[in-house]
């Protein structure tokens, strides 16, 4: 029977070619759109993710910073500095394993490194081992702080790559295991990390007891860096970050609202806000996509209702020699699935070619911030779900054309569609 | 037993004004009778055509086509029965333009769900019966009027109706080629049996049939047995 009817109407189809495929054009055109807009979306989700997972870090940090309300006697605009109470605090028993890996940095000091006549700018930081990884820094060559460094206060020194081309441009790597000086005193390179485009850094770090010994005897702490474990949505990360604040903002003395005391930098809810945020894009494309689509679908519509028209008196034939309403009403709506899927699929693979094109040409330029390079498309395409989305709301597309035409078509009587010309 | 039996059948148009255009009409045909309707326009036999051919209903009174009630029918019901019980001839024969002649003999046999295979032979053999094997493929415009007629009269049989109902199927040919085609209607009323009604306004074309209904104004004038084909003269010609 589905080659009989596909028989009927590959027959009709042919009767008006021009008509069907100007009717079809506009599906394609609507399908097209959508696909190379999800394309193009995906490809700015993919640069976007690319770029910015690179700075996100899977931790909460939080650094002291300026009240905003007077409290407790203090006025206003009050500089917060924490210490190493705050890192205790942290490391307390009460968070009960919420809390789990915990590294921290000290206020840098500034210095010049000098090697062999060479000097260079660099910044002292006191530091855990975490930091490397809590930092998402690489090794250039060497290792980082560890443990035993910090145990036994050893001066030792990690140093960034663009610092070592600056004290030995021959030999960078050379640097590693030698002795510089940083102001008056003397470190030994443990290590290079490795600095790309976008890094200005010039931390260098060196353990935290080191730190302590030599700078700064007060135990100030710039910011203290943490995985959380426990909280999965935006509410229970929010809760939880109220509920650490409030015993570090009861230590010092500010007051209980002041939102800007501490600076907290939730890398957990910015990956989530971003998820939310290439959602919400997504989501966007798709109704752009879907509202092109429906002046193809109402253009299909349109058609099917002029067909209508002018084959009542065939339609009088059908009813008279057996045609029973149900018939006619899916010989119409099959019209309408066949003309719209055929040409959606046309459209759709025009799109994903429109993707890969635009993968080839567009997506090969990339933006110079000044500091980084970003590439504004990356992989711009569609997945198979979304072909298959795609197919599934051609389907529909079709049926929800062809309802009101096929309807008007079952229901006109037989005599009267037999008088019609 | 007869085949239709139509008992005090009242119909009104309701189209501004009330138009009664069947007053009661009481009629009985039998199997394998050969019958012609004739009437002025605005006589009512067209509508009285429609409602025996089910594409029409009526307001009171009944009809029994082969022993079932034909009233009140769901529109698939209706189109069921027309196409199991009825055949239809129609004056500008109503082929599908976009369909071939076996195309179209074959359409009726769709709407049963016959297979593609069977339905394609039994065309085939009906266009052999009626000698257009070879005019199979073509499309109606590529054909004479007498052979759409005859296609159309194919696809009429094609179901074994119980009745052929003929709306004027001569009146878009020319006189020769209508000779042939009534000639073809008697043949399958003497040879097969087939219960036939036409509806005409030419009395050559009646004279064709053993017995004609006179219908003026909505009920029947008078009922002429014709066995000998004597009325009028008994010439086609016109």
């Amino acid at each position: 029977m589905i080659r009989d009817l596909l028989h009927e109407i590959h027959s009709t189809l042919r009767q008006n070619k021009l008509r069907t495929a100007l009717t079809g054009f506009a599906v394609s055109w609507g399908i097209f759109l959508l696909i190379a807009l999800l394309g193009a979306g995906n490809g700015l989700m993919n640069s976007f993710m690319g770029n910015i997972a690179d700075f996100i870090s899977q931790n909460v940090s939080v650094s002291g910073w300026m009240t905003s309300k007077p409290y407790a006697g203090y006025k206003e605009n009050r500089l917060i500095q924490m210490d190493g109470e705050d890192v205790l605090y942290t490391e307390s028993d009460k968070w009960g394993g919420v809390i789990g890996d915990i590294t921290l940095e000290t206020p840098s000091t500034s210095v010049t490194l000098s090697l062999d006549g060479k000097t260079v700018s660099g910044a002292i930081v006191g530091v855990m081992p975490e930091y490397l990884e809590q930092n998402k820094n690489k090794m250039a060559v060497g290792r980082f702080v560890n443990q035993m460094d910090i145990r036994e206060k050893r001066k030792v020194i990690v140093i960034t790559l663009a610092q070592a081309k600056e004290l030995s441009p021959k030999d960078p790597e050379g640097v590693m295991g030698r002795w510089i000086q940083a102001g008056n005193i003397s470190f030994r390179v443990a290590g290079i990390i490795y600095t790309d485009e976008r890094s200005f850094s010039r931390y260098c770090p060196i353990p935290y007891s080191t730190y302590k010994a030599i700078y700064d005897s007060s135990d100030k702490i710039e910011s203290i860096t943490f995985t959380v474990n426990g909280p999965t949505t935006l509410e229970e990360h929010r809760a939880f970050e109220d509920k650490y604040l409030k015993g570090l903002k009861k230590r010092h003395e500010v007051d209980p609202d002041d939102r800007r005391a501490f600076w907290v930098r939730n890398g957990y809810t910015d990956n989530l806000e971003m998820t939310k945020g290439s959602r919400i894009l997504r989501i966007a494309l798709w109704i752009l996509g879907l509202l092109t689509l429906v002046s193809g679908i109402v253009g299909v519509s349109n058609i099917m209702l002029i067909t209508v028209k002018e084959r009542t008196h065939e339609f009088g034939i059908r009813k008279a020699i057996g045609a029973k309403p149900g018939n006619i009403l899916s010989l119409i709506i099959a019209e309408s699935i066949t003309i719209t899927a055929i040409f959606g699929y046309a459209g759709m693979l025009l799109g994903m070619i429109g993707c890969q094109v635009m993968d080839k040409t567009i997506a090969q330029d990339s933006v110079d911030l000044g500091f980084e390079k970003i590439q504004m498309l990356v992989n711009p395409s569609v997945g198979l779900d979304t072909a298959l989305e795609a197919t599934l709301l051609l389907i529909i597309a079709g049926t929800v054309a062809g309802i009101i035409p096929a309807w008007k078509a079952a229901r006109v009587k037989p005599i009267e569609a037999l008088r019609a010309e | 037993m007869a085949l239709i039996e139509l008992k005090d059948i009242n119909k009104t148009y309701n189209n501004g004004q009330p138009l009664h255009v069947l007053k009661g009409i009481d009629l009985q045909i039998d199997k394998g009778e050969f019958v012609s309707i004739m009437g002025a326009s605005g006589s009512g036999k067209s509508t009285l055509l429609n409602i025996l051919g089910i594409l029409d209903n009526y307001d009171t009174g009944t009809y029994t086509l082969n022993g079932t009630l034909i009233k009140d029918l769901s529109e698939k019901q209706a189109a069921d029965y027309r196409n199991r019980m009825i055949g239809f001839i129609f004056q500008s024969f109503n082929l599908i333009s976009f369909k071939t002649a076996v195309e179209n003999v074959e359409l009726p046999l769709y709407y049963q769900g016959v297979s593609r295979k069977k339905r394609h032979d039994m065309a085939m053999e009906y266009l052999d019966k009626l000698g257009l094997t070879q005019w199979a493929s073509h499309f109606p415009n590529e054909m004479s009027g007498g052979q759409k007629q005859r296609v159309a009269i194919a696809r009429a049989l094609i179901t074994h109706p119980q009745i052929i109902l003929a709306d004027e199927p001569t009146g878009a040919l020319d006189s020769k080629t209508s000779v042939e085609v009534m000639d073809l209607l008697t043949r399958l009323n003497k040879e097969e049996g087939m219960t036939i009604i036409v509806v005409t306004h030419e009395s050559g074309v009646a004279n064709q049939a053993d017995k004609i209904i006179h219908i003026k104004d909505g009920v029947i004038g008078k009922i002429e047995e014709n066995e000998k084909h004597d009325a009028w003269g008994g010439s086609l010609i016109k």
